[in-house]
């Protein structure tokens, strides 16, 4: 009967071929501009025959305009020993005039291990097309047919997967003759061609001609701006595991009771040791603080999925006789150390990632790509422990995992809370430079001292080895010629989360001559802000995730035998975006040193996309004030 | 009183390293106490000992196996050695064929207190992974790392492909405290030992010869034994401008040159560059692939029907092949597919690809030779080895000249080699066998030209247009990168780093012509390009053209500086001063030449009636700049960079009569 079935879907699929045309010549004006790529015809179907039994048959023609489109092909799918099975795999390729000149059976795909840079070892496989393009354009359809038992996570409806790829025809059904119960949730359907024919139990989309997005600096992610259903069962199954959940609440707790529960039991010894770790410490903050980072002194990063061990931390014992882990096995450690003190914490999913992606406090379902620990209770505000960290001051998360929602998987269910914001004055850089100019060198002394953000992005250096270092500094001082260091000092702070650096160098000429002139460059370090190009057609809002202040006081000592002939005048700029202030004197105290203070400071916010030439304006006025130079004249 | 003690100190390491045990499992713990290397105090780790052991294994019933044991005693100074920890042991496989690795055993060693604790590593901490059709890994992390541990593992691999013996490595990008090799090999393998010329380290080997025991037989057979001892090898060095830095450490590679089994006549596989190329000719199917011609002949007929000359078939032929067939990123010197199959399908390796180019242009009656190379990643082939060449090309002879062919690069022109190629000399074979060394890289001068023509308008914008050639390799780079790019995403990546601008009408000549010159125009706008400060204007005249960073930072040099091609970087300058504007100061015309012709920069400016003219040009004569010559090429560079950071001067004229007078006065 199967077979049958089977061969009546080949049949249909290649009556299809033949009536449709893959042509490329064809496409419309309105799809192929700023397009790398055109998905002509993606039709996914997703047939749920039980909580543990799902089978989604692709069928995703794809037209390739140039080399940066080869990516969205996507001619691949993912299995493995236990769950996904990929029953068939077929594809074909045309060249533009819509002719075949390939095709690919099952045992043509390649297969490889799917095990990426970050993993030591994973059971994924991924069995994938490989194809040399010969010309553009061409066209690859491709159709596969997947069974899992995993239903927790269902395919969503996402036909625009990227920049720059435009849509001609996109479907999606999913068929539950079941009738299990299922949410969904639609993002961003308003502006487009949408046919939509839901009931109940079942789905079904169908989108067209979708212009390609087109990347912009300042915009939200593409992910927050392209159409999307997400999709979810209230019964489903992870490898096995049965669940039921209709909210975060629920699903947390199944989370809870099959993934974590019982993996952060200790042995007496190490109890034992923690215990005399923290003897005599009174405070639950000081406490945490000291098994934080015994545990970052203990254990080191490394990724190992296996089957369920993909979804649940490997035992606490197991961390505490090894001394690794990945982030689940690391933040559950770390959660059973603080237990063996009477420290109640919680195991937090979350998104990683400096872009600021949110576990969708709307929807509950299986998300997020990290976990990182959330301690309630000893101090006033929530403590949040990054665990694969061997560096990291505690209860500093950084970029990586701030100002976003995460989901709490506590004993009594899930919880949706926000990570700490890092807000504008916060993240405070201040500058203090003192620069003695001669007629072809000059000496300085940089002192920087890096607070919130920017903390997390600078106290790397002080590891490096010091001819990294001095590379280092010589890209970021790349304005500076023939720079040699004679000092390089650090100080971090982790109790404030402070760093501080100190440079101390030599340099070829920074002045440029202009007859018996000199011009001097107010500019001795870049502000840390890039213009960006004029757009009038913006389309995307602006959005800036964090905001900054940074603070530069330079100190220029004059050549001798020169003396000031003109300096730019003060200003001072306020924006909704930010404000800048620049000043430029020669002190009082000392004749022959020029005292330039540079103040900027960025908001966080969000504005309309018809804001956008205030802001670039703003940011080249920056950029412009910054560049400034003073005159100095040779003297007689 | 400070000296004398860290020399007893000294005194005293020293003992401990002489009486230091390597026994597997007898890792000391002054080993682990240790805190940084002695001499390197970067390192981050450092092998205290690896210990490799080579020989080949007979049994009555399987026969021969080629068995390698290792031994590694690794130190972790910081977390930052910790990725020493984690070991990927890779093995071939070949249809039913397959090298195996086993017998893994691995310890940590740590201090608790005053005590040497170990922590095993244990059997289900070890994954064995099926990468791909060729190749199986086994994969292991170490456990309970500390900064400071020590870690020590061992394990052997049985390899059923006994006349390709792995290289013997001797040095890496962490020091080395002690090394011992030994590598045993019977009289039926004729191997000779080759060591790395590249190396800047040499390290001594010992032979000789011993019986070789094949267990129940007692036939006298002889081995020949090579041993290596060592201590205190030194890391590699990482620098920028290195066409692969792995092409500099210290190792042995290993040549077959015949094969003698007992009642078997000899094999013999090659001793010099004429047999290595004779052999990959005859074994590699050379001679048989390049006499394939009737399933294209019909095509090529037909594409040469108008052709006039030996050139210009040339051209045709190769043009075919690169839109007839996609290269499917395998190397190799011999056709994975076989030519025909590879026509047919229109897709194969690189064999596949440039014989199947050879085959069609001996056809048409060219003299067309398979080159064989080495790319960079596999090594500079100095002395006579088959596996010192993994990839063919082809070489055309036409009249004096050998024009050198690669058609699996899409925007390579005759003549023009991909990057990968581009690795020293190859070898071009003849049709009687003999065969020949011929340059790869290339002697000929590639050019970035960039005219630029711009105004000052009332409101101190800049306007102007822009115009770029690029030629030759330097054009094969533009199309490299950009060939195929969406017009917005290019103007976007032109505008990046240029400060406040906006550019138009961008267009484009010969971007698909391949091996024609790249003419690209636009016309831009800057509002910021200019300073005023009183009555004077400050411009730098190159703007975006100007270098404004010394791509060379470090202090010191070890390895040569690789620039992959002559080149030749130019730009022009035309300026029309503004009107009520006169020039105050203009910089100096100047002439660098570094090393009498291994480079030279020219910056000249001239003045005629309102119009300046700037002309910078930067030579670079060469592909690759010895070590030796990196403190005149990093002082090049600085002078170019001070040069084009110059600034010309102009100031209002205050009396428009005054200023003619001034101007005829000169």
């Amino acid at each position: 009967m199967k077979s049958f079935l089977l061969s009546i879907m080949l049949l249909s699929g290649i009556l299809c071929f033949s009536q449709e045309s893959y042509q490329s010549i064809i496409l419309k004006k309105e799809l192929t501009e700023h397009a790398n790529a055109v998905l002509r015809d993606e039709n996914i179907l997703i047939e749920i025959e039980d909580v543990d039994k799902m089978i989604v048959t692709t069928k995703r023609v794809v037209t390739v305009l140039n080399k940066y489109g080869d990516r969205y092909v996507r001619a691949y799918d993912f299995y493995d020993d236990g769950d996904a099975k990929i029953k068939s795999q077929l594809a074909y390729v045309y060249d533009k005039m819509g002719n075949e000149i390939k095709k690919y059976k099952q045992r043509d795909f390649k297969d490889q291990s799917a095990v990426g840079s970050s993993n030591l070892y994973s059971d994924n496989r991924v069995s994938y097309l490989d194809y040399s393009p010969m010309s553009y354009p061409y066209t690859v359809v491709y159709e596969s047919e997947v069974q899992t038992s995993s239903t927790v996570f269902i395919q969503p409806f996402h036909p625009v997967d990227g920049y720059y790829v435009s849509v001609e025809s996109g479907k999606y059904q999913l068929k539950n003759p079941n009738h299990i119960p299922l949410r969904y949730l639609e993002t961003n359907l308003d502006s487009i061609q949408l046919k939509k024919n839901n009931t109940e139990f079942e789905l079904s989309y169908e989108v067209s001609n979708i212009p390609a997005y087109k990347y912009e600096p300042y915009s939200p992610q593409i992910s927050e701006m392209t159409p999307k259903v997400k999709v979810a069962l209230n019964r489903f199954n992870l490898m096995g595991v049965e669940g039921r959940a209709n909210n975060w609440k629920e699903f947390g707790k199944w989370q809870y009771e099959n993934l974590i529960k019982g993996r952060d039991e200790l042995y007496a010894p190490t109890k034992a040791e923690i215990s005399e770790l923290v003897k005599g410490v009174e405070s639950d903050y000081e406490k945490a603080k000291l098994i934080y980072e015994y545990m970052q002194g203990k254990t080191r990063y490394i990724s190992v999925q296996l089957g369920i061990g993909g979804w649940e931390p490997i035992l606490a014992t197991e961390v505490d006789r090894v001394g690794y882990g990945d982030c689940k096995g690391l933040t559950n450690y770390m959660k059973a150390l603080l237990a063996s003190q009477g420290i109640q914490s919680n195991y937090a999913v979350v998104y990683a990632g400096d872009e600021q992606k949110d576990i969708d406090p709307e929807f509950a379902s299986m998300q997020g790509n990290h976990v990182i620990l959330n301690v309630p209770g000893i101090a006033e505000n929530d403590v949040w422990l990054e665990c694969t960290s061997q560096s990291l001051p505690f209860n500093y998360l950084g970029d990586f995992t701030d100002n976003r929602h995460v989901l709490l998987i506590k004993e009594d269910g899930g919880e949706i809370v926000k990570t700490p914001n890092y807000e504008c004055a916060i993240n405070l850089e201040e500058t203090l430079c003192e620069i003695v100019l001669s007629e072809d060198t000059f000496t300085a002394t940089i002192k920087k001292e890096s607070k919130g953000i920017p903390y997390g992005n600078n106290y790397h250096i002080q590891e490096q080895k010091d001819k990294d270092k001095n590379l280092y500094y010589k890209e970021v001082l790349g304005n500076l010629q023939g720079i040699h260091f004679d000092d390089l000092k650090f100080e971090n702070d982790k109790e404030q989360a402070r760093f501080s650096e100190e440079l101390v160098f030599s340099g070829k000429k920074f002045h440029t001559n202009a007859g018996n002139r000199i011009l001097l460059p107010l500019n001795f370090i870049e502000p840390e802000i890039d213009m960006v190009s004029r757009n009038e057609n913006r389309i995307y809002p602006i959005e800036i995730l964090r905001g900054f202040t940074n603070k530069y006081q330079f100190n220029f000592k004059i050549p001798e035998g020169y003396a000031v002939e003109a300096l730019p005048e003060a200003i001072s700029i306020d924006t909704d975006f930010g404000s800048f202030k620049l000043s430029v004197k020669e002190s009082e105290e000392d004749p022959g040193t020029l005292v330039v203070k540079r103040s900027l400071s960025v908001n966080q916010g969000h504005w309309p996309a018809d804001k956008f030439e205030d802001f670039r304006a703003f940011l080249n006025k920056i950029n412009m004030l910054s560049n400034q130079k003073a005159v100095l004249v040779k003297n007689g | 009183m400070h000296l004398k003690f860290h020399l007893i100190a000294l005194l005293l390491l020293a003992g401990t390293v002489q009486a230091q045990n390597y026994k597997f499992g007898k890792v000391s713990k002054e080993e682990v106490q240790e805190t940084e290397h002695p001499t390197n105090k970067e390192a981050d780790a450092a092998i205290l000992y690896k210990k490799q052991s080579t020989f080949y294994d007979y049994n009555s019933s399987t026969g021969f196996a080629l068995i390698t044991k290792y031994h590694y005693r690794i130190k972790l100074y910081n977390e930052d050695g910790f990725d020493w920890a984690t070991v990927n042991l890779n093995a071939h496989v070949s249809g039913s064929d397959d090298e195996k690795i086993y017998g893994i055993k691995g310890y940590t060693y740590n201090l608790e207190g005053d005590e040497l604790v170990e922590e095993k590593l244990r059997k289900d901490e070890i994954f064995d992974e099926e990468v791909s059709k060729y190749r199986k890994a086994v994969k292991f992390t170490m456990p309970s790392l500390k900064a400071g541990s020590v870690i020590e593992y061992e394990y052997e691999k049985s390899s059923p492909f006994l006349t390709s013996l792995d290289d013997t490595e001797l040095q890496t990008t962490i020091p080395i405290k002690k090394i011992e090799v030994k590598v045993e090999i019977p009289e039926f393998f004729g191997f000779v030992s080759h060591y790395n010329q590249l190396a800047s380290l040499f390290v001594p080997v010992e032979q000789k010869n011993e019986p070789f025991n094949m267990h129940a037989q007692n036939t006298n057979y002889l081995q020949k034994v090579y041993s290596i001892e060592s201590e205190n090898i030194p890391a590699l060095k990482e620098e920028v401008y290195v066409d692969y830095l792995d092409n500099y450490a210290a190792r042995i590679k290993w040549e077959l040159q015949y094969t003698k089994f007992p009642n078997q006549p000899m094999d013999y596989f090659s001793h010099s560059w004429d047999d290595v190329s004779k052999s990959i000719y005859d074994e590699g199917g050379y001679a048989t692939e390049l006499r394939k011609s009737n399933f294209f002949q019909d095509d090529i007929d037909a594409l040469l029907a108008e052709a006039q000359n030996p050139e210009e078939k040339m051209v045709l032929i190769y043009n075919f092949v690169k839109s007839k067939i996609a290269w499917n990123d395998y190397i190799g010197y011999t056709a994975e597919n076989g030519i025909r199959k590879a026509y047919k399908e229109g897709t194969g390796n690189t064999g596949d690809i440039n014989l199947l180019l050879t085959a069609m242009l001996r056809y048409a009656g060219l003299q067309a030779y398979p080159v064989l190379l080495s790319t960079k990643s596999n090594g500079v082939p100095v002395f006579p080895t088959r596996s010192g060449f993994n990839y063919v090309i082809v070489g055309v002879q036409l009249g004096e000249q050998t024009v050198l062919l690669d058609a699996t690069d899409k925007n390579a022109a005759p003549g023009e080699l991909p990057d990968r190629a581009r690795n020293w000399q190859g070898r071009i074979i003849k049709d009687d066998g003999s065969s020949d060394w011929v340059y790869l890289l290339p002697t000929y001068h590639s050019s970035k030209l960039e005219y630029l023509n711009f105004q000052i308008t009332e409101d101190l914008k800049i306007k102007g247009k822009r115009t770029g050639v690029y030629n030759r390799l330097a054009a094969k780079n533009y199309r490299d990168k950009y060939r195929g790019i969406n017009e917005e995403s290019y103007i976007e990546i032109l505008q990046d780093g240029k400060g406040d601008i906006l550019i138009l009408d961008l267009t484009k000549e010969n971007e698909h012509q391949i091996g024609s010159d790249i003419k690209e125009v636009y016309q831009f706008e800057i509002n910021n390009g200019i300073e005023a400060i009183g009555d004077k204007l400050y411009i730098n005249p190159l703007l975006f053209l100007a270098e404004d960073e010394n791509p060379f930072k470090a202090e010191e040099r070890t390895y040569p500086i690789y620039l992959n091609y002559p080149a030749k970087y130019g730009s022009t300058v035309n300026i029309m001063v503004p009107e009520g504007y006169k020039v105050e100061s203009l910089p100096e015309s100047t002439m660098v030449n570094m090393n009498e012709d291994g480079a030279n920069f020219k910056y000249i400016i001239s003045q005629s009636a309102n119009f300046l003219r700037i002309e910078s040009s930067i030579e670079l004569n060469k592909a690759i700049y010895a070590a030796s010559d990196y403190e005149y090429l990093k002082n090049f560079f600085d002078e170019i960079v001070s040069k084009h950071s110059e600034a010309i001067v102009l100031s209002k004229i205050e009396d428009k009569n005054e200023s003619t007078e001034l101007s005829e006065g000169r």
